[in-house]
């Protein structure tokens, strides 16, 4: 199959395995049919269709498997997410992709690289975060700030946990309440996760922050990143529109007159600061 | 200069030859008194002296509701394999020629769409000159655009016929019988004031961002969508799947999506990207003067007039135009 019909028409796969994360999340890993190996950088996204349900965007958690694997994670929202969390192992769906630009990984070398997760914005950024601890001593240091809504919700906690005990990563958690059940857990704070940034300080230049989360969390972030040092040009937002085609086409996607499908939807903030709308 | 000239007495001759083509369609007046393309059996069909129809010519390339996938278990998701109509579409004017151009241009880029391929290839096109009125601007009225097949310059008593494709260049030789020669110089193109004050502004990327006309026509504006719906280069559209009962067949269908409505910019939770008429008129302006993507710096709008005519509360953006510009003050 040539590429642009692999752009056009979603590839078949079936789902292998289920991991239940949360009440409303799962981790999804599928097979490609005919063992392809699926590419992709950190941040890309891929259309994934539910038959019969329709096709949504979801940026892979994983990095690219030389399985022919690919590893999802999606939370129940509407139609077709629903539809997926319906689904059962060995069910098939469908795969178009990869799109977009993903995060500039080699833009990162050699600096301080924070990644900030807020909600499900964690999903994009395990993938970075992988890739980046793959090649760890290519850059200077690594931390990862994830903030979820309360601790029944955030993902991936015992797994971020192991790998900061191999050093090479600091971890810092919070959650914006406790929930009335929940005990104030050891190595999690409660707050905002701007809070977070208080006091933090990174020489211009040599860091730079991976943002991915709900709209609200670039507004209140990037103050914050601004002022612990982070150059305007080394913030990199990972923006959700909502994408029908992933390859310029249907044009619902547009962030001023870029289009979050192709030219982002990693976008810097020097690029989209002065466009209305845009975060 | 030496021209290939039609008279009007060879015309159902002509149009009679074009089905060789595929199935003739042109400019009609429906029984509501609407001008549209729509089949033509013989030259009485024919409305030659429409100003513009309701919807422009891209329902032939864009059907306003298509199959773009089909899904069975066994398969998986598969083209739909039914070819597209081989049609001729006679009678175009030179702003829905440009039209035309500019959805090649998108369609057919970096990332070609097959289903539109399929029906552009299938799609022959014959131009014809036309008479400007008070609506349209269009960047000439006379200058037949390289993509018209054929294109049709209105004299007295006939037409000059001109071929501007290699399709065009094959066609016009099988035409010849039908043809005599004439003396004639076409016309020079006119350009209108109004294409060249879009032109400026779009050139200083100008989105007007101080006028009160933005506040004004979002004050104004029903929502209805009428003006997306008949601009020949807007192209939008929404993707819906439905699965059979059985569970076992769906189809992917995109249709006709407009950039007026506000669920446009909604995304999963209910966030809405423009929630105000403002945001979405600003969102029209942006892609319709300066463009998205790969066509940024390009122009969409060609002048037609049909959003100037429908809008039911006389909305037009193109007063935007005549503000901040030295050229036509
Ligand atoms: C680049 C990108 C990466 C994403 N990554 C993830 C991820 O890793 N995990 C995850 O759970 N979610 C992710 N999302 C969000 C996810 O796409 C939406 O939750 C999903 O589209 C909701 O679809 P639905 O049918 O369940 O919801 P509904 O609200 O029922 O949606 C109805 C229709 O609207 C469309 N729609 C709604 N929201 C969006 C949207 N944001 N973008 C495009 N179409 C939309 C759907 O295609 C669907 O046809 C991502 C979104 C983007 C843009
Ligand atoms: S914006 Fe209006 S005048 Fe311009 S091409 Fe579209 S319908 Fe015609
Ligand atoms: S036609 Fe007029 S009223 Fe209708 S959406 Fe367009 S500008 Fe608004
Ligand atoms: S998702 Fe269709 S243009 Fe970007």
């Amino acid at each position: 199959m040539s590429a642009p019909e692999l752009n056009s028409i979603p590839i078949s796969a079936r789902i292998q395995t289920i991991r239940r994360l949360t009440a409303d999340t799962a981790l999804f890993r599928l097979q490609l049919d005919g063992d392809r190996t699926f590419p992709f950088i950190p941040g890309q996204f891929v259309q994934l269709s539910v038959p019969g349900g329709g096709e949504v965007p979801i940026s892979p958690a994983d990095l690219p498997a030389v399985d022919g694997t690919i590893e999802l994670c999606v939370r129940r929202f509407g139609h077709v997410t629903s539809l997926l969390h319906r689904s059962r192992t060995g069910d098939r769906v469908g795969i178009r992709g990869p799109f977009g630009n993903g995060f500039p990984v080699d833009a990162m070398a050699g600096k301080d690289v924070l990644l900030l997760a807020g909600g499900l914005g964690i999903a994009p950024l395990r993938s970075l975060l992988f890739h980046l601890l793959r090649h760890r001593s290519d850059i200077r240091s690594l931390t990862l700030m994830y903030g979820a809504r309360e601790p029944a919700v955030m993902l991936f906690k015992d797994e971020l946990l192991e790998l900061a005990t191999t050093g090479s990563l600091r971890l810092l958690l919070t959650v914006d309440f406790l929930s009335d059940t929940g005990q104030a857990e050891p190595a999690c704070n409660v707050g905002l996760l701007p809070a977070l940034l208080k006091g933090v300080q990174l020489e211009p230049g040599r860091s730079c922050a991976a943002v991915c989360g709900p709209p609200a969390l670039y507004r209140c972030t990037i103050d914050e990143l601004l002022l612990a040092g982070v150059a305007e040009d080394d913030i990199y937002l990972s923006l959700e529109r909502r994408m029908k085609c992933g390859v310029g086409l249907c044009c619902h996607c547009a962030v001023g007159q870029l289009l979050c499908c192709c030219e982002g939807p990693v976008f810097s903030y020097r690029d989209i600061k002065n466009i209305p709308g845009a975060l | 200069m030496k021209q290939r000239f039609l008279a009007d007495n060879a015309l159902g001759q002509f149009l009679d030859w074009l089905t060789h083509y595929g199935v003739l369609h042109g400019p009609t007046r429906t029984a509501e008194g609407v001008d549209a393309f729509g089949p033509v059996q013989t030259e009485s069909d024919l409305c030659l002296d429409y100003r513009r129809t309701l919807i422009p010519p891209k329902k032939y390339l864009l059907p306003p509701r298509q199959t773009i996938l089909n899904y069975t278990t066994a398969a998986g998701y598969t083209l739909p394999d039914r070819p597209a109509p081989q049609q001729v579409l006679f009678g175009v004017h030179s702003c829905d020629l440009q039209g035309i151009a500019y959805l090649d241009r998108v369609f057919l880029g970096d990332r070609p769409d097959q289903l539109y391929r399929r029906y552009r290839n299938a799609l022959t096109l014959v131009g014809l000159s036309c008479e400007p009125d008070p609506f349209c601007f269009c960047a000439s009225s006379e200058k037949a655009p390289r993509n018209a097949d054929l294109f049709l310059q209105r004299l007295e008593h006939g037409f000059i016929v001109s071929a501007e494709t290699t399709r065009g260049k094959g066609m016009l030789a099988g035409l010849e019988p039908l043809l005599t020669e004439i003396e004639a110089i076409p016309p020079p193109p006119v350009e209108s004031r109004m294409m060249i004050r879009l032109r400026n502004a779009a050139e200083r990327g100008s989105t007007f961002p101080d006028s009160p006309l933005w506040e004004n026509f979002a004050a104004r504006c029903l929502s209805c969508g009428a003006c997306s719906v008949c601009c020949p280069t807007c192209y939008c559209f929404d993707v819906l799947e439905h699965g059979a009962l059985d569970g076992m067949t769906a189809e992917r269908l995109r249709e006709w999506d407009n950039c007026l409505f506000r669920a446009h910019g909604e995304v999963a939770g209910g966030h809405n990207f423009r929630p105000t008429r403002r945001e979405r008129f600003l969102y029209r302006y942006l892609h319709k003067y300066l463009g998205f993507g790969a066509l940024a710096g390009v122009p969409a709008c060609v002048g037609c007039g049909r959003c100037r005519v429908v809008c039911p509360v006389a909305i037009d953006l193109t007063e935007l135009f005549a503000e901040g510009d030295d050229v036509c003050a």
